[in-house]
């Protein structure tokens, strides 16, 4: 194919895929601005004839703010822990030679196959047998079996590629091991720091099976599982959801456009090392 | 400033040994060349000075004190990596003061000794800039500066010149050198160089497969190479090696047979000869005849070299002579330069 076939039909492909990717999304932003009376009208419109900020305004109720309070302090609490954590595992994993090594690596990968349904009752029973359901430690330690073994598995990838002479040069330069990790190796995985938590993030803060299996009162509820409310019995106050589904992703995407450079760039040097 | 003992240090790795029971008396201030090929463990001896390996056994003595139990940092020693080693993260007035503000240095003295180590290596505008904006050259003396910025009492360079374009070697190693001379600190300079090693060292030990082979003055190991592979590998063009036989005061070949009447040995033997110690005759005026291999200019003086037996041999003649490729002429040994090392151990033999 030549250069002058080929560029329109990637083109078109591109738009192709673009659209089938953003158009839910889409579809999620023209709801949330569509008066009560007309979600369902028929035709269906792409655009609402009278958007409005209604949803919204009743969206942020204060049920709506503790939700986003327990999401941020849960999934806070979870990168906090997971990312010292799962660094300092990685920094031993990429500098020690071990003979069950590439015997963990595996099993890191392979607990990735299993569905969280699958895991969900023997971590319920767990949690509930150290007395830690409907707290948010129970789920704070519920995610990090999750993202610990992954983070662990990424950050490795960035630490191999930190050389080791520079840890050599920062020892002959007087530097305790620790104080050659926190000078030398933790700065230059910097970008694969970021990108791991941008991971954690996203897994977490959209996670729903855990958070409505491990919490019971309304108090406790996390913003995907608080969604809920909004399918009643009698119906689906569609607007309000949608309302709240975009103040749910704008966080997250907020984030990714700051950091989508360093995340993209992480995830691929990721990808080749691990 | 301190001498530096290595008493018989083994490294090994499984069953490989990388350095072989080696032993080194290294006095204060003096420049000592590790000199061998690639793989020979002269990085591997120079990371068991450092602390950056642990000897299999054998003891590390800096200022006659033991040091196998101090941690690299506790050896008062700087390093200067054949890859630089230089923190890509911080500016070079960080990278230069990095040791420093490990020493936790206060900050105004900081700035003060970095801005006079820059100064020393030429580097002082360079200071906010990051390593990856310099040139390898000028990397290598960021490197540099923070080996001499903490005065230490030993340098250990690992064939520092060796990423440098040939040019810019020259002109490092001769600032090197003067650097070494000035501030008196003991040096041990690895290299797989041999002009390196001839040219800034005070004393030359060369290793190979991790055993040590000869250690001395440059000059004294060029004229009395211990054995064959120190003659071979000392000298470009490297000495020329001919398996001979011995007797009754003659060296016999079957393409000659020189008298060498001072020489009290007999049998088989491998005669070893400087290319600039034979020389180039008419034919039949020499010790051999011989067609022209190949004749090449090397711009002071025309290498010359002839096949004998299986061998090349390169004969060093003056530039004003004129031979041509396929010429037969005459090919005459030095009398008072001969080598002689035994054909089973390499060892040098006689005199
Ligand atoms: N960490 C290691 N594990 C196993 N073998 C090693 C290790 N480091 C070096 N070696 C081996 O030891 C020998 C000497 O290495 P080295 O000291 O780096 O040689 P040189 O610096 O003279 O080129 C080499 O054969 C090398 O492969
Ligand atoms: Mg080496």
């Amino acid at each position: 194919m030549t250069k002058r076939i080929r560029y329109p039909l990637l083109l078109c492909l591109q738009l192709v895929t673009a659209t089938l990717v953003l158009l839910p999304f889409f579809w999620m932003f023209s709801v949330s601005l569509k008066p009560a009376t007309e979600p369902f009208a028929i035709p269906a419109q792409l655009w609402p004839d009278n958007p409005t900020l209604e949803n919204y305004i009743l969206a942020l109720r204060p049920e709506f703010q503790r939700y986003f309070l327990n999401s941020v302090i849960v999934c806070g609490a979870t990168l906090l822990i997971t990312i010292p954590l799962a660094l300092l595992a990685a920094y031993s994993l990429s500098r020690f030679q071990f003979r069950l090594l590439s015997v963990f690596l595996g099993a890191v990968v392979l607990a990735q196959f299993f569905p969280a349904g699958a895991m969900i009752i023997p971590l319920y029973k767990i949690v509930r047998s150290a007395n830690l359901l409907n707290t948010y430690l129970g789920l704070i330690i519920a995610y990090i079996t999750v993202t610990l073994p992954v983070a662990i598995w990424m950050l490795r990838g960035f630490l191999l590629k930190v050389p080791k002479t520079l840890e050599e040069a920062a020892a002959v330069d007087g530097a305790s091991p620790l104080r050659a990790f926190f000078d030398i190796v933790v700065p230059l995985a910097r970008p694969g720091i970021i990108a791991t938590s941008v991971f954690v993030l996203i897994v977490t803060w959209q996670e729903f099976l855990f958070a409505l299996s491990f919490t019971s009162s309304k108090e406790m509820r996390t913003l995907p599982v608080g969604m809920n409310d909004y399918i009643g019995q009698y119906g689906i106050r569609y607007g309000e959801l949608m309302a709240s589904s975009v103040m749910i992703s704008l966080p997250v995407i907020a984030i990714f456009f700051f950091l989508q450079r360093q995340f993209v760039a992480g995830l691929t040097a990721g990808a080749v090392k691990g | 400033m301190a001498p530096v003992t290595l008493n018989s240090i083994t490294k090994r790795w499984g069953t490989f040994v990388a350095v072989d029971s080696i032993s080194l008396d290294i006095a204060d201030g003096e420049f000592l060349v590790l000199l061998g090929p690639s793989g020979c463990g002269k990085s591997t001896t120079m990371r068991m000075v450092a602390g950056l390996d642990e000897p299999t056994s054998g003891e590390v003595l800096i200022g006659g004190k033991v040091v196998n139990d101090l941690p690299p940092g506790a050896r008062d020693l700087a390093m200067v990596f054949q890859n630089y080693g230089l923190y890509p993260h911080m500016t070079i007035a960080q990278n230069i003061g990095y040791p420093l503000k490990v020493a936790r240095v206060p900050k105004a003295e900081r700035e003060r000794r970095v801005r006079e180590a820059a100064e020393r290596v030429e580097l002082a505008g360079l200071l906010d800039r990051k390593p990856s904006a310099l040139s390898g050259g000028q990397r290598q003396r960021v490197a540099l500066a923070r080996a001499i910025v903490r005065t230490p009492q030993l340098f250990l360079m690992d064939e520092p010149l060796s990423n440098l374009d040939a040019k810019l070697r020259v002109s490092m190693r001769a600032q090197l050198k003067h650097l070494q001379r000035e501030l008196g600190t003991t040096t041990i300079y690895v290299t797989h160089d041999q002009v390196e090693a001839m040219t800034m060292a005070d004393r030359v030990a060369v290793m190979r497969d991790g055993r040590l082979q000869q250690v001395g003055a440059p000059l004294e190991i060029y004229n009395r190479p211990a054995n064959a592979f120190v003659a071979g590998f000392l000298g470009n063009p490297s000495m020329n090696l001919i398996e001979v036989d011995v007797s009754d005061g003659r060296v016999r070949h079957p393409r000659f047979s020189i008298e060498a009447r001072d020489v009290r040995l007999s049998g088989p033997a491998i005669l070893g000869q400087r290319p600039e110690d034979m020389s180039v005759v008419n034919s039949g005026e020499g010790d051999f005849d011989g067609e022209v291999y190949t004749a090449e200019l090397l711009g002071d003086s025309v290498l010359v070299t002839t096949r004998l037996g299986d061998e090349l041999i390169a004969v060093k003649a003056d530039k004003s002579i004129s031979v041509s490729m396929g010429e037969k002429v005459g090919f005459r040994f030095g009398r008072s330069a001969l080598h002689f090392f035994s054909r089973e151990t390499g060892e040098r033999i006689g005199e």
